[in-house]
């Protein structure tokens, strides 16, 4: 009887910890470790050319930590990250703002948002790298130009999304067209602009990959691609790991605490 | 009525071009209409009379060019804080808690906050809904949300409230409570009232005065005196009431002749 309701017990806390933050964070990342072990070890024949196991990952993650080179490629690669995509998102937002409340504005400039966001910010690079070299300079073009857009196309469509009654009531309480803005359209546009966040920052990602490399500048991205050319897979992996759990811890410790204290509190979003 | 006309509607008439058609519709002809301070008018008609529209106008929501409106003395031009306005539903904002929703307008009029601390609690005790203060509108029954609604326009303090048929999405039993309750907190705040219904019962146990309105282009057909002392409209009591039932069945009558008319067009 006392160990059934030990087990219980036990169970309960483990089912817990396995549906709640950060438990499942740390088993999803566990289990893919897991799994990929287990296909590098009996599935690929040539592991360490085809699929190199986690601990040959971490061991060349070992050697580049040593030399330095890891923690200085990684800080040059989120910097440029943070920076481009940071600028790209503050750009982003008050014009797609700016576009959502003024139908003049939006017939003005919606063609030519549309005209750029089908160019690539691949598509511009030769053009950049004509203007400015291979520089910094250009990647960070490229990353803000990327991460421009799909904020920019989302506020615009969550500002207009936004049920018209809302804005009537808060006119008739006395708002000002400002006061609507702030207390009525920024809010009710959170969800969009939540998703247009999002895609913002995976893009700004694979702008920096394809930067880095393009202009040979130092990073993760070019890591990746010399990890390629010395045909060593392990370090292209190590790079590939470092990009996607950079990703989940900034989506868990950021993103997700940011959405589920707004859109998710106020019942516009179901979990 | 004694006291002075709060708002003042005059030859007012209202045509607009169809959405779809272009053609242009006659919403309203020729409505004239006083509303006197702390008097409760109800308007009843049948759906697409014209009754929203006129509401919508007086609200500012809707700019007009023939005929006039004022309220306080002042010609209406775009929405402002002395019409308060109730809708039917979704307009209360999902991201506010309730007592945030309820303060708004004293928010936006730059209101002291301790003041509005004051006033917003005040409001949450008239309408019942003490202790859901921090609950957000998601969290709320459709009645809760409606009880919200009037508390944010009551506690903006208009000169008068408009209600477009305020409890016309919640279920019959919440309606009841909710009409008892209206009573309640018209007898309370001596609140100036414009209340706009397609519910005849709705009406007669309301407003002291129901202005029935004819099917479109909407005007004044009849005009209807309820004289019976507010506290004593209890549905407990109204259902029995000669003067209640008999005021109902003439509108109701007033009314059916309009929708049956139409029929036959």
């Amino acid at each position: 009887m006392t160990s059934i309701d030990l087990q219980q017990a036990r169970l309960f806390k483990w089912k817990k910890f396995a549906t709640e933050g950060a438990g499942r964070l740390i088993i999803f990342l566990v289990g893919s470790i897991i799994l990929w072990w287990l296909i590098s070890a009996f599935l690929i024949e040539r592991p360490d050319r085809y699929l190199p196991s986690p601990l040959s990952v971490v061991l060349s993650s070992a050697d580049m930590l040593y030399k330095g080179s890891l923690i200085s490629f990684y800080s040059d690669t989120l910097i440029r990250l943070v920076i481009g995509g940071a600028v790209g998102i503050a750009i982003g937002i008050p014009v797609g703002l700016a576009l959502g409340l003024n139908r003049f504005v939006a017939d003005m400039f919606y063609p030519l948002m549309n005209f750029f966001q089908s160019v690539s910010g691949i598509a511009i690079f030769p053009v950049i790298v004509i203007w400015f070299g291979n520089s910094d300079t250009t990647v960070l073009i490229v990353i803000l130009y990327t991460s421009f857009f799909p904020i920019a196309f989302n506020v615009l469509s969550g500002v207009r999304s936004v049920p018209v009654r809302y804005i009537q009531a808060a006119r008739t309480l006395g708002a000002s067209r400002f006061q609507v803005v702030r207390d009525v359209l920024l809010p009710g546009a959170m969800p969009s602009i939540a998703v247009g966040t999002r895609l913002s920052i995976g893009f700004a990602w694979r702008a920096v990959i394809a930067g880095e490399m393009l202009a040979g500048r130092p990073g993760l991205g070019n890591m990746i691609f010399s990890g390629q050319e010395f045909d060593n897979t392990a370090q292209i992996l190590l790079g590939m790991v470092m990009i996607g759990v950079t990703w989940i811890v900034l989506d868990h410790f950021l993103l997700r605490p940011l959405e589920s204290d707004t859109i998710e509190r106020w019942g516009l979003v179901q979990r | 009525m004694s006291g002075e006309a709060k708002l003042i509607i005059q030859d007012l008439c209202h045509h607009y071009p169809d959405e779809y058609t272009g053609e242009s519709v006659h919403a309203l002809e020729g409505i004239n209409l006083q509303v006197y301070e702390n008097e409760f008018v109800a308007i009843v008609g049948p759906s697409g009379c014209g009754k929203t529209t006129l509401l919508n106008i007086v609200a500012g929501l809707l700019p007009y060019r023939e005929g006039r409106a004022m309220v306080d003395g002042n010609e209406i031009h775009g929405p402002g804080p002395d019409r308060g306005v109730v809708f039917q539903e979704h307009a209360i904002l999902p991201w506010r808690s309730v007592a945030r929703n309820i303060g708004h307008g004293l928010e936006l009029q730059r209101v002291p906050k301790e003041e509005t601390r004051r006033r917003v609690q005040e409001y949450i005790d008239l309408v019942g809904l003490s202790g859901f203060e921090d609950r957000y509108p998601h969290e709320l029954s459709g009645g809760m949300k409606q009880r919200v609604a009037v508390a944010r326009t009551l506690c903006a303090d208009p000169v008068i409230m408009l209600m477009d048929e305020p409890f016309a999405a919640v279920d019959a039993q919440t309606r009841i409570t909710l009409q008892d309750e209206l009573n309640r907190i018209v007898m309370a705040t001596a609140k100036t009232i414009l209340f706009i219904t397609h519910s005849v019962e709705e009406a007669a146990f309301l407003g002291d005065r129901c202005i029935v309105f004819s099917r479109r282009p909407g005007q004044i057909k009849t005009e209807i005196k309820i004289d019976i002392p507010r506290e004593e409209r209890v549905w407990k009591d109204m259902a029995s009431n000669p003067k209640f039932t008999n005021a109902r069945d003439e509108i109701l009558r007033l009314v059916r002749q309009e929708v049956t008319s139409d029929d036959e067009h």
